[in-house]
């Protein structure tokens, strides 16, 4: 593959990153304790589960079509936010016997039902209410097509190259997934933290008046992926060994 | 969420430039050392990944002190992605200018890994607008320090800094993503659990060398099979480990107020 074509879909695939880091209810250690809306833990702990699962569906497509890759990355990502919100909501529920229940908008934006009757005194919402969690979802299938389109690029690229060879059963490169695989998880994690940097740690989602700075997020995760995407080059020069 | 970290650019206790000489000076001559002999070179490469953990650990904490907003552990991650890009794609680089050139493919990665650092560090401050004076700076010092340590734990797993020996024993077993998270908490956990208005960095270093001790005896249990080492790494690193969590938790039964038993909750439960 031509490395501008890597360069590019690196670019894209960390723009689809960082965005996606935006649409997911992360609610940080306030949400822990049940005293914000969103899942109890930070934006780190969300993107491995989120963006491992979606790299490890993504790879076991290897070698089909790119769409392919893309739709089970998106399906991987978003299905584990999707459980972890579930069952956060679970413990929120019965756990800590609290009504999911978002502070930031009066009523929810989809489903109508009130939300600032049900907010208790003093905190900012509690669990994952239904807009947040149809939000985590998109943020999911976001975050999976990028890392899927990450992985498809690198491993594409090397898989071409005398290095990565030794195939298993004439189709795969192990090598190759792996190097992919690991490039493209830490491409997930740079943006990840950039768009956590941006959000300041805590966001419901794409009703939440903090995801109008969705464009200097973007901007900033284009910039750091040309530069790691260019980085990623070194890869492709140096796999003729 | 805001991380109520104390201090906040305060006099540190430890010289910061002394453990950035121990953390590089440490870790690149330990990796350079890896091919000197098959026992003591991959002992020294694990060790050398050892410093630079304990110079990582120092920086994280000096960056973490002025409060992320994101958590400790976030730009433990994002080091470390940081760190694991520059170095495969400087190991890689290396054989790219010539096989000549292999010998500088250690420094290219750390450099490589500097210069990213520097780049999302520098994205945060101009375009995100994070407000953190020492961001730059420290950023791309954990990026070099997680680099030098993934290097090192990697050489000491192949016994070689060369990049086919690594991707065969470390990338292809997939090794790699187990260091990568490994690696994260060794250098993220010091900080993250001493944290706080009487955070003493004496004591905290003394858990990162007990969490980098820890990471180095597992490398060593990696390294079966790979390296005749591997005995020696996971021996010494176990015994280093017990001398430093032990150190560790001396001094905080010394700084806490008293430590005291509390008893088991009573038999049956009060209403």
């Amino acid at each position: 593959m031509d490395p501008l074509i890597m360069i590019g879909a690196v670019t894209v695939a960390g723009v689809l990153i960082g965005g996606g880091v935006h649409f997911i209810p992360v609610g940080g250690a306030p949400a822990a304790i049940a005293t914000a809306t969103g899942v109890g833990t930070g934006t780190a702990m969300l993107a491995a589960g989120g963006g491992m699962t979606g790299l490890i569906t993504a790879a076991a497509m290897t070698g089909s079509p790119l769409w392919l890759i893309l739709a089970a990355g998106a399906a991987g990502s978003a299905l584990m936010l999707a459980v972890t919100m579930l069952v956060g909501n679970w413990v929120y529920v019965w756990g800590v016997g609290c009504v999911p229940v978002s502070a930031k908008v009066d009523t929810d934006p989809l489903t109508k039902l009130p939300q600032d009757k049900y907010v208790t005194p003093g905190t900012e919402g509690h669990g994952i209410p239904t807009v947040c969690f149809v939000s985590g979802v998109i943020g999911g299938l976001l975050g999976g097509i990028g890392g899927g389109l990450a992985y498809w690029a690198i491993y594409e690229s090397l898989v071409t190259l005398p290095a990565y060879i030794p195939l298993i059963a004439g189709k795969a490169s192990l090598a190759a997934a792996m190097l992919a695989g690991i490039f493209a998880l830490g491409l997930f994690f740079i943006n990840a933290v950039i768009a956590s940097y941006n959000i300041g740690g805590t966001i419901e989602g794409f009703h939440d008046p903090k995801f109008k700075r969705l464009p200097r997020g973007v901007l900033a995760c284009l910039i750091a992926s040309l530069v790691t995407g260019l980085i990623g080059v070194l890869l492709l020069m140096g796999g003729v060994f | 969420m805001s991380v109520a970290a104390g201090g906040g650019g305060g006099e540190p206790a430890v010289d910061p430039k002394k453990l950035l000489a121990l953390g590089l000076i440490g870790g690149l001559l330990g990796i350079y050392a890896t091919p000197i002999n098959p026992i003591l070179g991959p002992l020294l490469a694990a060790l050398g990944a050892v410093c630079a953990i304990v110079w990582g650990a120092d920086a994280i904490a000096r960056v973490a002190s002025y409060g992320l907003g994101t958590g400790v552990p976030s730009i433990g991650y994002m080091s470390l992605a940081i760190g694991i890009i520059g170095v495969l794609a400087g190991l890689a680089g290396g054989i790219w200018i010539g096989p000549a050139y292999v010998l500088l493919a250690p420094l290219i990665g750390l450099i490589l890994a500097v210069v990213l650092g520097g780049v999302v560090a520098l994205v945060g401050k101009r375009v995100v607008g994070m407000k953190i004076p020492i961001l730059v700076s420290c950023t791309m010092e954990l990026a070099g320090a997680s680099a030098l340590s993934v290097l090192g734990f990697s050489a000491a797993i192949a016994g070689s800094y060369a990049m086919p020996a690594i991707l065969v024993s470390v990338v292809s077993t997939g090794f790699i993503g187990l260091l990568f998270i490994m690696n994260t908490m060794a250098i993220q956990h010091p900080f993250n659990a001493c944290l706080g208005p009487q955070e003493n960095r004496v004591r905290t270093l003394k858990l990162a060398a007990s969490t980098a001790f820890f990471a180095m005896t597992i490398v060593g249990i990696l390294g079966i099979g790979y390296t005749t080492a591997w005995w020696v790494i996971a021996v010494i690193g176990a015994i280093a480990w017990f001398i430093s969590i032990r150190a560790f938790l001396q001094a905080s039964a010394e700084e806490s107020a008293s430590v005291a038993w509390t008893g088991w909750w009573p038999e049956e439960e009060e209403h």
